[in-house]
């Protein structure tokens, strides 16, 4: 069928707004990387835009050498790893169990897991109870509440339903019990799914700053978003100062003036592991979303 | 062997109690499975809930919950005599109800032209750009948008070439009046991408014989988009929607925490955010509570009553 000049139209536009749309993605990923490496004082005249000016690595350095934000990635990374685990283990016991239609009291337990998804007590209550349990300035408190997701469940139910039962009846049958199916039959089929889930949880870890912004003081356990953060907050606190200075003629020379580019530089390190691993995994984090939707 | 599983299997004979007790027996596994994510739910998601009897006590930090004298509907109606919370609750209204009614179609329009976009090599590279932003920390984007906006930065150099000299430089994130906007675009270029997926996934479901059939009956694109496409995804969107509207009465912190700064944050205070400061920061923890509680039943009755609308209007619903 030959196309209409309508049509024609709309195709090229179409085009020029999805070359649009990805220079709007990724320009201030570029702008960021270049304030990163230029001159933290040249930047400060402005008219960066996608290549540094005076090329520097100081701030690169500055970021690369400073023992708090070592220590922040490795604090993040630990509770990364562990939440990820125990996300795994809970998740896909509860919805493995999910599945099993015959089994006592499973619509009790689906509701039950369900509710806390539509109704929550708060920040403060949440805030009192952890005081309690000691989660208050603990390195746990970034592991043990967030380990189970009943999005997550859900997902990986909808993934099991979709496996054939044959086989599990079949293991049965040869006389393998419900634990040693799960690990030798189900499991294995599940891989993509569980890859979904790992990696979700990995980056959601990677990124969290707010359970440190509520419930954590020691800067020993500080998060590395939340070092970023305090990066931002104070830079700033420190342009406002400067500004204010500048009108009132006060000498603000003590001042460091670097902190746009160091803190471009942090945040070029800090998401650096996600922006060059995202493009190869893609597959994975999509997916998920894509069994959510067929099961809605 | 084939026997006893068949008889294992099909609950046909004895009483309803011997059925019961060879299905817990048959099944005891899955009660282990599902133990540390009932825990998990018990301590973490309902124990909390019994904090929120603070609410209606004047918390004592030190006699704790139990020895707290009750004050009934004080804190209640103490909130909603004070303009500092009346302000976070206009807030929160006025910056998610633009975020939800003005911002659904955002998503669903891309994944529409994704979908007509015919250079599938362009349309991965787009889709995988697109996508990326959501993978990123709220605190890092809003990093970039502080060096994009500043005085010196991208935005005000691309406003000063169009408007030329007489284009006075300022940083619109310092401009309590920009919030909303700030929040509205910053939260579209973080997630238009992602929320386009799962209407892209519910294109890619629609019969393609269905289009076969209106080209043949002379539909053009234009039209198969109105007539075909969209009343296809239509449940996908309307569920989207009913889930979107609990976060009405709902602001997404980081963001929100993220973006406000020492010019803007009096003015652009959400519920959140207050709840935050008044309660951990203020440690004024039944005012807080009470707040929290509010926002958390007035979402709930959201998602219930707007799925019970949509449900009665279209047949269509969460539960």
């Amino acid at each position: 069928m030959k196309k209409s000049l309508g049509e024609k139209v709309f195709d090229v536009f179409n085009v020029l707004l999805m070359v649009f749309l990805c220079v709007i993605m990724i320009y201030p990923y570029i702008n960021q990387l270049a304030i990163a490496l230029n001159d933290g004082t040249d930047t400060m005249m402005g008219g960066i835009t996608i290549y540094p000016r005076k090329l520097t690595w100081v701030n690169f350095e500055a970021i690369l050498t400073s023992k708090s934000i070592w220590k922040a990635a490795g604090v993040t990374a630990a509770s990364a790893i562990c939440s990820t685990v125990l996300i795994l283990v809970t998740c896909v016991g509860a919805a493995y169990a999910m599945t099993k239609k015959q089994m006592p009291l499973r619509s009790f337990f689906i509701w039950f897991l369900m509710i806390p998804s539509y109704i929550s007590a708060g920040i403060i209550p949440t805030f009192i109870l952890y005081r309690y349990l000691h989660l208050l300035n603990s390195w746990w408190v970034y592991v043990l509440p967030g380990a189970f997701v009943f999005y997550n469940t859900i997902i990986i139910r909808t993934y099991l339903s979709s496996l054939p039962t044959a086989l599990e009846e079949a293991a049965y049958i040869e006389g393998a019990n419900e634990i040693q199916i799960l690990y030798k039959i189900i499991l294995p089929l599940c891989k993509p799914i569980l890859a979904t889930i790992a990696l979700w949880s990995v980056v959601a870890a990677w990124n969290s700053w707010t359970p440190t912004l509520y419930y954590v003081n020691d800067s020993n356990l500080y998060t590395l978003q939340y070092v970023v953060m305090q990066l931002i907050k104070q830079s700033e606190a420190i342009s406002k100062m400067t500004t204010e200075a500048m009108m009132t003629g006060t000498d603000m020379t003590h001042v460091k003036p670097t902190s746009e580019a160091i803190k471009s530089a942090a945040i070029i390190c800090s998401t650096l592991p996600i922006i060059l691993s995202y493009p190869f995994l893609q597959r994975y984090f999509v997916q998920g979303v894509t069994i959510g939707a067929v099961k809605d | 062997m084939n026997n006893l599983a068949k008889k294992l299997d099909q609950p046909t004979h004895g009483t309803y109690w011997k059925d019961l007790g060879r299905r817990f027996s048959r099944y005891k596994f899955m009660y282990v499975l599902i133990l540390p994510a009932v825990l998990c739910a018990l301590i973490f998601q309902y124990l909390p809930m019994g904090g929120l009897i603070m609410a209606f006590q004047d918390y004592d930090i030190i006699g704790g919950i139990g020895k707290s004298p009750f004050t009934g509907l004080a804190n209640f109606k103490e909130i909603l005599s004070m303009p500092k919370f009346l302000g976070a609750i206009k807030n929160t209204l006025v910056y998610s109800s633009v975020t939800i009614f003005l911002g659904t179609p955002f998503p669903i329009a891309l994944a529409i032209l994704f979908n007509e976009l015919k250079q599938q090599k362009l349309k991965k590279i787009v889709q995988t750009v697109s996508y990326l932003p959501h993978f990123i920390s709220w605190i890092s984007v809003i990093g970039m948008f502080y060096a994009m906006f500043s005085i010196n930065g991208t935005f005000n150099d691309i406003m000063a070439a169009i408007f030329g000299s007489g284009y006075e430089r300022k940083n619109i994130l310092c401009d309590p009046d920009s919030f909303l906007s700030i929040i509205f675009w910053s939260g579209q270029w973080k997630n238009i991408g992602w929320n386009s997926v799962v209407y892209l996934a519910a294109i890619a479901g629609i019969d393609p014989t269905m289009y076969e059939a209106a080209k043949v009956d002379g539909c053009n694109r234009l039209k198969q988009v109105f007539y075909i496409t969209i009343p296809s995804i239509m449940p996908t969107i309307v569920i989207c929607f009913i889930m979107g509207m609990s976060s009405l009465v709902n602001s997404n912190f980081e963001q929100v925490y993220g973006f406000q700064n020492v010019y803007t944050q009096e003015a652009t205070e959400v519920i959140n955010t207050l709840t935050y400061r008044q309660g951990i920061l203020n440690g004024d923890y039944s005012m807080a509570t009470a707040f929290g509680m509010m926002q958390g039943v007035v979402s709930f009755l959201l998602v219930v009553v707007s799925n019970a609308v949509v449900k009665k209007g279209t047949g269509m619903g969460i539960w």
